[in-house]
């Protein structure tokens, strides 16, 4: 019995978490309408590459400190379960859904791409809002792979808040291209400066690892081109490339890599 | 590292009994709600049709105000896929000189309908109304 009233309050905490990461986009009209708009098949492909990632996510940051695969793929599907009723209570709550006249596609569509964010903050909450931070060991079990798939979900996690607004094609297409190479300096520079000068908490290894040609290597580089990676696949799933100028393309994933590589720098803190 | 992980692992105090019932609740609500997402999602991917939009307007309503008859009506799209900015008109005819109202309804998802206001000096319900959808942009 014990075992249930602890696990509901790490349920309570996990939609506390929930909210708190997903109410901006809840509440951003362009997930309404990518919701409805998203071609199906990126959206079911989305939907299929975020239950490993939970998976994954739940490896290092779960709601239950745990280790046993069991275990893991029960947190995934419950913070999944936990983002998808939050996204469904939510967007009811504030008239999305349910339109007279909409299809049942239309409000599911909008649903499942809410519920993404919410089921990673739901998983990221119970370190967040946990009581006491989990463990040294734990922390360190990230190998190298792990650290790069760490970094892609704080990037995704990061970026997914502006890339479906407009905002980011109005900036790539505002931009020239010296600006563009500028802000891809300052991204690598805030990268590197966030994972290698600053001493957030859970980066002491990496301090530990080399001197800053070696933490260039081996985390700024592999993290922007992660940034890079999960920008162009978000916006493509988001339908932003689809017949655009290779050069506004690579513009678009520029701009959006900035928030994506400060997600991937601060991975850590976040995840 | 590799092996200093698995001492610190192999040290971590032995691990718990079953997990609790309500684990297992949620994570079965939790494969719903996924189960429920991908499927629907997929069965509209893979054999979900995808026919250009096709929309009718229909005339639901008319209400006289004393700022014009407002002609309420829907646009029905009848197609597999979904319109953006859909340009739509009403041209009232038979009362004099012919008389056109239009309206923008920003978005039409397949198979759905979508109410908007057409605004007339005169009554349509009077001459011959002939409601339309004029285009659209592809949506996203």
């Amino acid at each position: 019995m014990d075992a249930n009233v602890a696990y509901g309050r790490a349920l309570a905490r996990a939609f506390g978490g929930a909210l708190l990461f997903s109410f901006p986009l809840l509440m951003t009209m362009e997930m309404w309408s990518l919701g409805m708009a998203v071609e199906r098949t990126r959206l079911l492909v989305f939907l299929l590459l975020s239950l490993p990632m939970l998976l994954g996510l739940s490896y290092y940051a779960g709601f239950e400190p745990t280790f046993r695969l069991k275990d893991e793929v029960l947190d995934a599907l419950a913070a999944f379960g936990v983002g998808f009723l939050l996204a469904a209570v939510l967007l009811a709550l504030f008239g999305v859904l349910g339109r007279r006249g909409l299809s049942f596609q239309a409000d599911l569509g909008k649903v499942a791409l809410c519920a993404v964010p919410g089921a990673i903050g739901a998983l990221v909450a119970g370190k967040q809002l946990g009581e006491g931070a989990p463990s040294a060991h734990e922390k360190q079990r990230a190998g190298t792979l792990g650290e790069i798939f760490l970094m892609a979900v704080g990037a995704l996690f990061l970026a997914f808040t502006v890339a479906p607004t407009e905002e980011m094609i109005l900036i790539a297409y505002q931009m020239g291209p010296l600006q563009a190479l500028l802000l891809m300096g300052l991204s690598v520079l805030l990268l590197h400066a966030f994972v290698y000068g600053l001493g957030f908490p859970g980066q002491s290894r990496r301090r530990q690892a080399g001197g800053p040609l070696r933490t260039f290597v081996g985390f700024t580089a592999p993290g922007y081109g992660v940034a890079l990676v999960v920008s162009l696949y978000l916006l493509w799933t988001f339908g932003r490339t689809d017949g655009v100028a290779p050069h506004e393309i690579a513009t678009m994933t520029i701009v959006l890599a900035f928030p994506a590589a400060l997600g991937a720098a601060t991975a850590r803190l976040v995840v | 590292m590799a092996t200093a992980t698995k001492s610190r692992r192999a040290a971590k105090p032995s691990p718990r009994s079953e997990p609790p019932l309500l684990e297992w609740i949620s994570a079965a609500i939790g494969l719903v709600c996924a189960l429920a997402a991908i499927g629907f999602v997929g069965w509209d991917a893979l054999l979900g049709e995808r026919s250009p939009p096709a929309i009718e307007v229909r005339l639901v309503a008319v209400t006289p105000t004393p700022h014009g008859y407002v002609a309420q009506v829907e646009a029905i799209n009848h197609g597999g896929s979904s319109a953006a900015q859909v340009a739509i008109e009403g041209v009232l005819s038979g009362q004099g000189e012919a008389e056109t109202a239009q309206a923008t309804l920003d978005y039409i998802p397949q198979r759905s309908r979508v109410g908007g206001g057409l605004v007339f000096e005169h009554d349509p319900r009077a001459g011959r109304l002939v409601l339309r959808a004029r285009g659209f942009a592809d949506a996203s």
